[in-house]
């Protein structure tokens, strides 16, 4: 599948074109058979060699967030490493910020990291050794920034996240949803253009993550940074994403925005993972909506945005009969959502 | 050698299936048999040729001699080793007389303050009265002299370890050069590190620094290395998402992660360095060592034992000071610690100037006597209870008449040495393979070719009855102590005392017994050796996982089923480990026990390290003491390695 051709809007942030990696010997051998359509085992059998990234390619707009979606062994964390070169990649170009890392010296990538990205982990890769204010003030520490600077810097940002007060604390005394928000202030405090996230949230509980989740959405609103997001978990690259792509077996098999994905789905590979998509809260109203063709509108019919998610309907829907008006952007009636259509696509949870 | 080659284990040293393990085994036993019977009956070789020896002793005689007749003209002398000796003695001098200015009541107040600080108020009281109490015994120069040499050997080991620590985490290279090194620098035991540098500079305290400086390393570099290699690969990432160059990740992330396991090395460079430092009493070290030596070779057990107790004071506060400061927690704080530590440096400054850097004499009181007075009565008392037959010095006869010396006569006459080799040679090749056994022959062919073969024997001999004695003891309280928490509880704090000890000191109050002989020194290793075997039985058998005792008793085993069907046998690898451990700690002290007259390879090092015309035999000994403990070190690492189960793929 080609990810260029749903790019949103040029010039793209982060690009990647045709990303391979593999791991061992015999690389070309490896890449040989996996374009002649083997299998993992197979090619490991063959050649002790393991494919983790085949091909990858796509582009993120600037102020996207793009969630790479797969199941452990998918490959999705090598991709990452790839794109912020923790992990050299065998093949391929990697951009970002017009600066291609696959090119550029380690002087350059060093100064380009110092500037421009950042990185969350999924273990929060904090420093057990340092406390949380010195965690947060690491970036600039290595950019050579005065202590007290960075200090308060670290300790704006600490608020920010929600953890004022905890600065002098050292990481491992915090609960693991504070931890993650200390690896999220670090990150913002060098003030990237582009962040990476790699599982950031798989190691917490699921209460916790979506109040984790929550608060990146509304962060990114503020802020609006260029996300890369790696999850294992679809319901999270749904509420999350701009885009998402699905990666099985180290390529991508999807590339589309959440709606896409759901109404039509690639192959049953992701149809599997749309089975139990909580349909509600991603489907917008228009998805729905039956044309107006003129009908009569009662004026008691509430209105819905066309974008909201059809569980805002929902309410006035099951407690009556009638429909609600679906409106355009400027308030202007486009077509009728009636509670039959709804409860038909939520009980077979298929648009 | 037909048989020897049969029972070859296959190239890849994968384990095959149980029954070609057993018919292995019976192979090789049926080949140490043909060995002996064909040798006993069909030759009349028994004892190592006299005329093979290759008289290693007169040019390292010579040699000594060359050096000591140059050791003023010689360039060699002027340019290199001299200025070495006189910048290691300025250094030791220095901080000797730096530690003598400050006064005499700061050491009692810095150390009860510093213990309070790291391990708790108790661990503080304790030490304020045990700096005291070497005060009041009046050891106090002599514990001045050993601590200096200590502070400058650790420092060197340190300056040298952790950089060469790094270097072996950065470079494969030099990696793959250390460890074996490190490997084997510490199978050796502390004593024969003497001999070489006795050899180039004479007696003294720089031989004895530098002695103790190689022994010590190796821990701090280790540990370096390792602590740098377990350093979580994500915070490495994090730092390197950052931007940071190579060297800020080492100094900002990796090296500050790896604080732990460099202070846990150096810990075990600082109890080492102990050990040696009293050790090198031998050597003319100085210090409490001396004082050990002079009152053991005089019997004069009531000095020996102050001695001794100053020593334990020492090792223990050191060994609790280093570790304290190992696991502090980074997040503790105690401001009031810190002022009160302040106020005493203040004041110890303040008491310098005035003067007060001697122990008053008037505190003076010494214990010895009484100590005396109990030898004598143990010695007329428990030697021969009442003429019973019963008592240490029977105890003392029947194990030398029933085990030491037929076993050494076994060893060393009734098997032939050719049998001898070629039972080395079966057993490596039983173990690990042809590479071993071709090693190990030619170690024993070596000790022979030194004319040390009856020497080794008899150390060997000793070594055995110790091991079997420790093992004997150990084991099952190994096993009690992993099935029943209470006890081990209330045998682990005893059992790290007597770690803690230096080997040298333990024969103090093993002598009051014992009197001198093979026996004492025998029973100072088993003491030696015990933490270790109980430690690793029990490491081993708390090592087996949870869900195998319930499998095994939801079988309906009973508890012998369980331990002698599944505990042991998954815990053989620890246990092979313990039996390693203890040749090796066994072997060590059985040497040093040379000095109390324990005969053998260890005694005949002791004379050259005392005795000038001595030199070259000392040396041959310590080569020889050498190739043995390599021997038995390889070999019970690669019955160690056949024991483990075949690791996951």
């Amino acid at each position: 599948m080609d990810a260029a051709s749903v790019t949103a809007g040029d010039p793209a942030q982060v690009r990647v074109e045709g990303v391979w990696k593999v791991f061992g010997r015999r690389p070309r051998e490896a890449r040989e058979m996996a374009e002649a359509g083997h299998t993992r085992e197979e090619i490991q059998t063959a050649t002790g060699s393991v494919v983790a990234v085949r091909g990858a390619s796509f582009h993120v707009a600037p102020g996207e967030t793009f969630v790479v979606m797969g199941l452990s062994g998918s490959g999705k964390s090598t991709l990452i490493r790839c794109v912020s070169h923790l992990v050299e990649p065998t093949e391929g170009r990697v951009e970002v910020c017009g600066t291609d890392l696959t090119q550029a010296g380690s002087a350059k990538l060093r100064e380009l990291r110092r500037q421009k990205m950042a990185m969350v982990f999924q273990h929060f890769g904090l420093f057990p050794h340092r406390k949380v204010v010195d965690n947060v003030a690491y970036g600039l520490e290595v950019q050579g920034v005065e202590r007290r600077q960075r200090q308060s810097r670290a300790r704006e940002l600490l608020d920010t996240v929600g953890l004022e007060g905890w600065g002098d604390h050292y990481p491992q005394q915090l609960s693991g949803g504070m931890q993650q928000r200390v690896g999220l202030a670090r990150a913002l405090a060098v003030d990237p253009e582009v962040l990476f996230f790699d599982e950031p949230f798989s190691a917490l509980d699921p209460l916790i993550r979506r109040d984790m989740q929550d608060e990146l959405i509304d962060l990114q609103v503020k802020l609006r940074r260029t996300l890369v997001f790696i999850t294992h978990d679809f319901a999270e690259a749904l509420k999350l994403a701009d885009r998402i792509a699905i990666m099985n077996d180290g390529a991508f098999v999807q590339v589309g925005t959440p709606l896409e994905i759901l109404t039509s789905p690639a192959d049953d590979y992701v149809r599997a993972f749309t089975q139990d998509a909580p349909i509600a809260k991603v489907l917008p109203a228009c998805s729905l909506m039956r044309p107006l063709d003129g009908a009569a509108i009662d004026p008691g019919w509430p209105p819905v945005s066309s974008s909201a998610p059809l569980e805002t309907a929902l309410p006035h829907l099951l407690g009556s009969t009638s429909p609600v008006v679906v409106c355009d952007e400027g308030g202007t009636p486009v077509g009728l959502l009636h509670g039959e259509d709804v409860a038909g696509a939520i009980s077979e949870n298929r648009p | 050698m037909t048989v020897a080659q049969e029972a070859r284990p296959k190239a890849n040293g994968r384990r095959s299936a149980s029954d070609s393990r057993l018919a292995r085994s019976v192979l090789a036993l049926g080949a140490v048999a043909v060995l002996v019977l064909g040798f006993r009956l069909f030759t009349d070789v028994s004892v190592f040729p006299e005329s093979w020896d290759i008289g290693l002793a007169d040019p390292i005689d010579r040699a000594r001699r060359w050096l000591i007749n140059n050791q003023t003209s010689h360039w060699l002398y002027a340019v290199l080793l001299n200025p070495i000796t006189d910048a290691i003695d300025w250094g030791i001098r220095r901080l000797e007389s730096l530690l003598r200015w400050l006064p005499w009541y700061c050491y009692p107040l810095l150390t009860g303050v510093g213990l309070w600080w790291t391990r708790g108020r108790a661990a503080g009281a304790l030490g304020l009265a045990g700096v005291s109490l070497i005060g009041v015994i009046d050891l106090w120069e002599e514990s001045f002299a050993t601590l200096a040499l200590m502070g400058v050997s650790v420092l060197i080991a340190m300056v040298i370890g952790i950089p060469l620590g790094i270097a072996a985490w950065r470079f494969d290279a030099v990696s793959k050069v250390i460890r074996p090194t490190m490997d084997a620098m510490q199978t050796m035991p502390g004593f024969v590190y003497l001999i070489p540098f006795v050899l180039l500079f004479g007696v003294g305290r720089v031989p004895a620094l530098i002695s103790t400086v190689i022994f010590a390393l190796a821990p701090v570099v280790r540990l370096t290395e390792v602590g740098l290699r377990t350093v979580p690969q994500v915070t490495v990432e994090a730092s390197e998402m950052f931007g940071a160059t190579e060297r800020q990740t080492l100094r900002l992330v990796r090296l500050p992660q790896a604080r732990p396991a460099i202070f846990a090395g150096m810990n075990q460079t600082t109890m080492l360095a102990m050990s040696m430092v009293v050790i090198a009493a031998f050597i003319g070290a100085g210090g409490l060592g001396q004082v050990v030596l002079r009152a053991m070779q005089s019997i004069e057990v009531g000095q020996a034992s102050e001695a001794g107790i100053a020593i334990v004071i020492m090792a223990i506060i050191l060994d609790r000071f280093s570790t304290g400061i190992a696991t502090a927690d980074p997040g503790r704080d105690a401001p009031a610690i810190r002022w009160l530590a302040a106020a005493v440096l203040a004041a110890a400054a303040a008491g310098g100037l005035l003067g007060h850097n001697e122990f008053p004499e008037s505190l003076n009181w010494q214990f010895a006597p009484y100590v005396d007075d109990a030898v004598d009565w143990a010695r007329d008392n428990l030697y021969d209870i009442g003429g019973s037959g019963i008592g240490t010095g029977p105890f003392s006869d029947f194990v030398t008449l029933e085990f030491v010396t037929p076993l050494r006569e076994l060893l060393s006459a009734d098997i032939p040495w050719p049998a001898m080799i070629g039972i080395g040679m079966v057993l490596g090749l039983w173990a690990r393979g042809l590479r071993l056994a071709i090693g190990i022959g030619a170690a024993l062919l070596a000790i022979g070719l030194l004319g040390m073969w009856a020497l080794s024997m008899d150390t060997l001999a000793q070594t055995i009855v110790g091991v079997a004695a420790t093992l004997a003891i150990g084991v099952p309280v190994g096993i009690l102590t992993a099935h029943n928490d209470l006890l081990r509880t209330a045998v682990k704090p005893v059992l790290d005392f007597f770690q803690t000890i230096p080997s040298f000191v333990l024969l103090v109050p093993v002598i009051t017994l014992f009197h001198v002989g093979r026996i004492p020194g025998i029973i100072a290793s088993v003491i030696y050796a015990l933490p270790a075997a109980v430690h690793y039985t029990d490491l081993g058998l708390r090592r087996v996982p949870s869900e195998i005792h319930e499998a095994a008793e939801s079988f309906g085993a009973t508890r012998s089923q369980r331990l002698r069907r599944v505990e042991m046998p998954l815990a053989a690898p620890e246990l092979m480990v313990a039996v390693n451990q203890v040749i090796m700690l066994i072997l060590a002290m059985v040497v040093i026990a040379g000095l109390v007259g324990g005969g053998g390879l260890g005694l005949e090092a002791v004379r050259g390290l005392r005795r000038s015309d001595a030199v070259g035999r000392g040396f041959e000994a310590g080569i020889a003491i050498v190739l043995l403990a390599s021997i038995l070190d390889r070999l019970t690492r690669a019955i160690a390695d056949r024991l483990r189960p075949p690791a996951a793929v």
